[in-house]
């Protein structure tokens, strides 16, 4: 807050001068007392004032007197005017907020002593400041009795990981406020009025959208609560250690209690940062943490010994990793080892698998996007080139167009979702979404535009066009847009992606005008093979409105350090300066044919990978085509793979090693702007866990090779390449869109899309309990519309077929979906969803019919 | 005849040339717009549309010195200079006819019987201030009224007074009657325009005032009823015409709604300046105290005024008067008590009403007005504390000022001023757990 009131002084922006505590203070034009008394240190009590929210001046708590006015002033919501004079101490300011406490005490149960609260309580720390130690109301307090649960305590679980305390409320309204402004939710609301007034769930639903862990946090008292931390253990006696979300590729700045005396984390807050996550956590970032208490995690290495894996002490491990290595590469040689790298680990493991592959291996046989399907093999891709543009978060902040092609971002960015939901309420942005299907977070959209599957690249063709068509466009610049695509008109685009002209239409106005510019590409593009056209697209589009010259345009990088793995040079083929820089620390770079993870497949097909690595992640559960990767994995001479957790690609591996999770060791992850972060050792190693960085130098030593002479030199190769900045660099001119279509079996007529579920991300988080009681299993989402013609409800199962699989699962009906696409969330491995894909598609399709009962 | 049969002063209305809001709302024909453009309806609407620029709207009614009739008494012609100019913005037109305040009952009688006059000054308005969407807010429990005004909206669109294209002017305005929840908070301007947007009844913080940034954020103008349904008469018959009504300051004529303890409770219409004892007193008014007995007090201005004790009852009924008096004008609900009227019994059902009312948005008021209504309750049943009176007293102090809008100062300032003029029986009821005034007749 002080540093933001302090830029806006340096700015142009116009200021006003008064006197604080007889203090001079200058502050910009518009910032309210309570936000100048907080720049300068002056502490003013509040209670409804939150940074993140508009101000609405309820509570009384943030008096100050103001010589010459009347009444005494509210400051959160009063402006700081030239020469006014404030006083924040003053006898009468300490009336009235004595006046204030004493009211909000009146009804207040007082049962600190069982209040999860207690200890970190905004109304027992004022009411303490102000040492009220006696009540004057000789009534009975007004007292709330639930009719469901514990009737004492008027507990109720108003969502899965939500209880309220109506008794304890204070009705600051913060909760309301923030679901309903910071998350666009309306299933918490307040009910009745005056001082029987309650908070309460919205009649027949449950408070569970992807934000409600925040409602406990930014609830100053013990009125709401979460179910996680509840009664674990007295907030005092907790150790907390600053860290970094391992799941959020924006990386969420977090605060790690733990008990240390049991080695357990017990929750997460935020830790917030105004330029990553704005103060706000996702459900997954705040109840994530829950795999590493899990009582499934790996304790010891495995060896697989007659067909079975059982207990070995590392040394054993390693030993056998060793010589089956040194084996295979002595009778194939060493292009024979491959290695699948998990985009969530730090700086430091990524960095070391690089170098053991290409500089033990001496290979190129590694690759991190284990998710993506038909990766391109040469180096200089537009869609590399996209992803190498830098992209700031804050960015989107003061965007007065926002532009999100394929993606549902309550799915895979929360964070950048919470931002654009902000631009739109403080800045008035417009934002179009473009997807093909009708998804959640197009609720701030000013415009969905909804086309045919496949058709990505089509619709920012027709966007140009529609620019040309409307004059919007210079003569030249249209011309050499128009040669490169095959469509002649606007009319003919619109008609292959089956939406709107007018809509159309909007978007290129918008686009065309001055306004800053955000353009947020998703994972439907990126993890689907249609990503090089619409990059090429994109590009073209960018060239002809002036985008790149007027905001941002991105891929967002995925997980917690796939900007970091980029950076790193873990892409098979890293880019020229990467390569320069790693032959100038290595003296050696491999000059071995790149392999990404479809080619290394294909040659494990072939057998000429016979050895394999997987490091973090579970590849079989992820990558789109299960038959192919299990099939290959399976062919492997001898196959490593470290993990948290048994899993799908475990269970195939000769050996198994335990890997500890990113709380139980000091490790850095590059956000998706390239802001290297550090996350601290917040626990002890599980069991016989070992960061996956340590396991890599292991293995290299074993086989006779140090990595680094020292650590010093790993952390300054590590920073050397991250120092790297992405090179922004755009075609030279006007390039080819060559549209990728594809012939639709109509045996199989459904598109299918496969997604995060809003609680999930990735396979890991199944483990954490709180967001399985969110979502704990696989559910097929589809239209009203659909259900009705399959003659299915809610909850009813469907057989599911695509041409290599079938699978059954129960239907979830969504309103906002209104066409013929469905979507199976990835996250649950009861559900073999990967199994109905095929890595050559565009778009998977399937069959589905109804289960008879 | 009339779904609320409250008395008027309609015949004398209709032989003054100076009064005129209250002439036709005898005659039970009025509600059609055929009789309402008989009765001279929709001519000054016609006129603006015709002669008039919106800027000369303004200026005549800012001339004819017209101040709000919901209870503050801001100017209304000024209120409407308010409206940004050059604002790219839509422009709203609210009329409040929220009539929620205990004793008023004014807008009601307009609104059942003469709901074209409304429309009409609500058109005039809009015209005005630049908007083409005007809403009325009706109180929820005014279901009647609601029918009333939705049946003179439909006629008013087929007669071409509202619509596309009005009268040929190129004018458009549109209306919506919408109905509230029955939440006297609702009245308080930005309440109502939360309540229209579909939230909850809570007050905004101002500035930004509504003219400003009201409904959906763009620039709006909430007026009362009876305002409003002035307007027409004053392009009708000149801004120097009304200015001439009333006192220097205090212009036009004024509804009063007479209840309590008189005779003849009613809706009186009279220029304001107009003698209190008369209103009371008069024959053709409330025809004095009821029983004969002597006053004991009067709230002038709705239940959340002070009140006048009978040495001020030569008052003149005007926004200065009453404020040099102590008073307010607020929405002229003249409330009167006979010598047999305990004020701790008033006061209990008062803060009884206040404590129903409030939001629960602010917190002396939330809290405030229910731990006040546990003390009053106490006093008055005779079980009060030593200490109970003074515990009163600095709660109200820790609310006066201390809320967003001005329910909370609604609520305490009739306490604060009878703990002023009338402590003794506060304090009788903490001595001798018992009424002071003997009451012969119950009222509940």
């Amino acid at each position: 807050m002080a540093d933001d009131i302090k830029d806006k002084v340096k700015t142009d922006v116009p200021t006003v001068t008064f006197t604080m505590d007889g203090q001079e203070v200058t502050v910009a034009k518009g910032t309210t007392i309570l936000e100048a008394a907080r720049s300068i240190g002056i502490h003013i009590p509040t209670f409804c004032w939150h940074p993140k929210l508009k101000p609405v001046g309820s509570c009384r708590m943030c008096y100050v007197e103001i010589e010459k006015w009347p009444k005494l002033a509210v400051s959160c919501v009063t402006e700081a005017t030239d020469g006014m004079i404030v006083h924040t101490e003053s006898d009468k300011v300490k009336r009235g907020r004595r006046a204030t406490l004493e009211f909000l005490l009146l009804n207040h149960p007082l049962d600190c002593p069982t209040c999860d609260q207690g200890g970190e309580c905004e109304l027992q720390n004022l009411t303490f400041e102000h040492g009220i130690d006696d009540s004057r109301f000789d009534f009975q307090k007004n007292r709330f009795t639930s009719d469901t649960d514990n009737t004492v305590f008027d507990d109720k679980r108003i969502g899965p990981e939500i209880i309220l305390n109506r008794n304890r409320c204070i009705l600051c309204y913060r909760c309301v406020r923030a679901n309903k402004e910071a998350f666009g939710e309306y299933d918490l609301g307040v009910y009745e009025r005056g001082n029987i007034a309650e908070i309460n769930a919205a009649p027949g639903q449950q408070v569970n959208s992807p934000f409600s862990g925040n409602l406990p946090e930014i609830c100053p008292v013990g009125a709401l609560t979460s179910v996680d931390w509840r009664y674990k253990m007295r907030v005092w006696l907790a150790g907390k250690t600053p860290s970094i979300c391992p799941y959020s590729s924006s990386g969420s700045n977090i605060l790690i209690y733990t008990d240390d005396n049991k080695n357990l984390i017990r929750r997460v807050t935020s830790r917030c940062n105004d330029d990553i996550d704005d103060g706000w956590l996702s459900d997954i970032t705040r109840y994530g943490y829950q795999i590493a208490n899990s009582e499934e995690r790996l304790q010891t290495p495995l060896i697989k010994k007659e067909g079975k894996q059982v207990e070995a002490t590392w040394d054993e491990a390693l030993e056998v990793i060793c010589n089956r290595f040194k084996e295979i590469t002595e009778k194939k040689g060493k292009v024979c080892i491959g290695g699948l790298i998990s985009p969530s680990l730090d700086n430091a493991s990524l960095y070391c698998s690089s170098k053991l592959f290409r500089t033990v291996f001496n290979n190129n046989n590694i690759d991190f996007r284990t998710d993506y399907r038909m990766l391109p093999n040469k180096p200089d891709s537009y869609f590399g080139m996209l992803c190498n543009r830098s992209f700031r978060i804050t960015d989107i902040d003061d965007s007065d167009v926002i532009v999100v092609l394929g993606s549902d971002l309550i799915r895979e960015h929360h964070n950048e979702y919470l931002r654009i939901r902000k631009a739109v309420n403080f800045n008035n942005a417009r934002v179009f979404s473009l997807n093909p299907y009708s998804v959640k977070s197009a609720d701030v959209a000013q415009a969905e535009i909804v086309y045919n599957i496949g058709t990505d690249e089509i619709i920012l063709v027709a966007i140009g066009l529609a620019a040309i068509e409307m004059g919007l466009v210079e003569q030249g610049l249209a011309q050499g847009f128009k040669e490169k695509v095959k469509l002649g008109s606007l009319a003919e685009a619109t008609e292959v992606c089956g939406v709107s002209s007018d809509d159309v239409k909007l978007v290129a106005r918008a686009l065309a005008g001055d306004g800053k510019v955000s353009v947020i590409v998703g994972e439907l593009i990126t993890r689907s093979h249609g990503r090089e056209a619409v990059a090429s697209a994109l590009f073209n589009l960018s060239r002809l409105l002036g985008i790149d010259k007027k905001g941002q345009m991105a891929v967002l990088a995925r997980y917690a350090n796939s900007r970091g793995a980029e950076k790193l040079g873990l892409l098979p083929i890293p880019t020229g300066a990467q390569v320069e820089m790693l032959k100038a620390m290595w003296g050696k770079f491999p000059d071995a044919e790149p392999q990404t993870t479809d080619a290394m497949l294909a040659l494990m097909h072939k057998e000429e990978i016979s050895g394999g690595l997987v490091l973090g992640g579970n590849p079989i559960m992820l990558y789109p085509d299960r038959q192919f990767i299990t099939e290959g994995l399976e062919k492997l001479d001898f196959l490593v793979a470290c993990d948290l957790f048994e899993s799908e690609t475990t269970e195939l591996a000769d050996v198994v090693l335990p890997m500890s999770s990113w709380a139980e060791y000091e490790g850095s992850y590059v956000n998706l702007e390239g802001c290297n972060q550090v996350a601290c050792q917040a626990i002890k190693h599980i069991g016989q866990s070992k960061p996956a960085f340590e396991i890599i130098r292991l293995i290299a030593e074993k086989i006779g090779t140090s990595l680094f002479e020292s650590d010093e030199q790993m952390a300054t190769e590590i920073e050397q390449l991250l120092s790297c900045e992405p090179d922004n660099a755009t075609p030279d001119n006007f390039v080819d869109v060559l549209p990728l279509s594809e012939e639709v079996d109509p045996d199989f007529p459904i598109p299918l899309c496969i997604c995060d579920d809003p609680h999930h991300t990735g396979a890991l988080t199944q483990k954490a309990p709180s967001l399985t009681n969110f979502t704990g299993e696989a559910y097929i989402e589809m239209s009203p519309d659909l259900a009705a013609r399959l003659e299915v409800s809610e909850g009813q199962p469907v057989r599911v077929e695509s041409p290599v699989g079938k699978i059954v699962m129960p239907v979830k009906v969504s309103k906002h979906i209104d066409n013929d696409v469905v979507i199976i969330p990835r996250n649950f491995s009861q559900i073999r969803v990967t199994s109905l894909l095929m890595r050559k598609k565009r778009v998977d399709r399937v069959r589905i019919t109804k289960v008879d009962e | 005849m009339f779904y609320s049969p409250v008395r008027t002063n309609a015949a004398e209305v209709a032989q003054s040339n100076r009064l005129h809001l209250f002439r036709y709302v005898e005659d039970p024909e009025q509600v059609k717009v055929e009789k309402f453009e008989e009765h001279g309806g929709y001519v000054a609407w016609k006129k603006v549309l015709a002669e008039m620029e919106p800027s000369q709207v303004i200026e005549e009614v800012k001339n004819s010195g017209l101040r709000g009739r919901g209870g503050a008494g801001f100017p209304t012609g000024l209120k409407w200079s308010f409206v940004p100019k050059d604002s790219p913005k839509p422009r709203y037109l609210c009329c409040n006819a929220d009539e929620s305040e205990p004793g008023t009952c004014k807008d009601r009688v307009l609104m059942e019987r003469d709901p074209h006059a409304i429309i009409e000054g609500m058109a005039i308005a809009s015209y005005a201030i630049g908007c083409h969407q005007m809403f009325i807010y009706i109180r929820g429990e005014f279901a009647h009224c609601a029918d009333c005004m939705e049946k003179a909206m439909k006629e008013a669109y087929e007669h071409g007074h509202l619509g596309k294209n009005i009268h040929g002017s190129g004018f458009d305005l549109d209306m919506i009657v919408h109905t509230g929840g029955g939440a006297y908070i609702c009245g308080e301007e930005t309440s109502l325009l939360n309540s229209i947007e579909g939230e909850r009844g809570m007050s905004r913080i101002r500035p930004p005032f509504p003219a400003i940034e009201g409904l959906y954020s763009c620039p709006t103008i909430v007026n009362n009823v009876e305002s409003l349904a002035s307007v027409p008469h004053i392009i009708n018959h000149g801004a120097g015409w009304y200015k001439s009504l009333g006192t220097e300051k205090s212009c036009g004529s004024k509804i009063f709604s007479l209840s309590g303890h008189v005779k003849q409770p009613g809706n009186y219409e009279v220029e304001l300046g107009f003698s209190l004892k008369k209103l009371i007193y008069d024959k053709d008014y409330g025809g004095g105290i009821l029983g004969d007995k002597k006053l004991k007090g009067v709230i002038p201005g709705g239940s959340s005024t002070p009140f006048l004790t009978p040495d001020m009852i030569d008052i003149k009924l005007d926004y200065e008067s009453l404020v040099e008096g102590g008073s307010m004008l607020g929405s002229g609900a003249v409330i009167v008590f006979h010598e047999d009227t305990c004020i701790v019994w008033v006061i209990k059902r008062l803060i009884r009403f206040y404590r129903h009312e409030s939001c629960g948005k602010c917190t002396p008021c939330r809290e405030g007005t229910a731990w006040l209504e546990e003390l009053i309750n106490r006093i008055e049943a005779g079980r009060g504390k030593p200490g109970d009176v003074e515990k009163v007293e600095e709660i109200c102090g820790n609310i006066l000022g201390h809320t967003v809008c001005p329910l909370g100062d609604a609520a305490v300032m009739p306490i604060l001023s009878t703990l002023k003029l009338w402590r003794d029986e506060w304090q009788y009821h903490i001595d001798h757990g018992k009424c002071m005034v003997k009451t012969d007749f119950e009222f509940k």
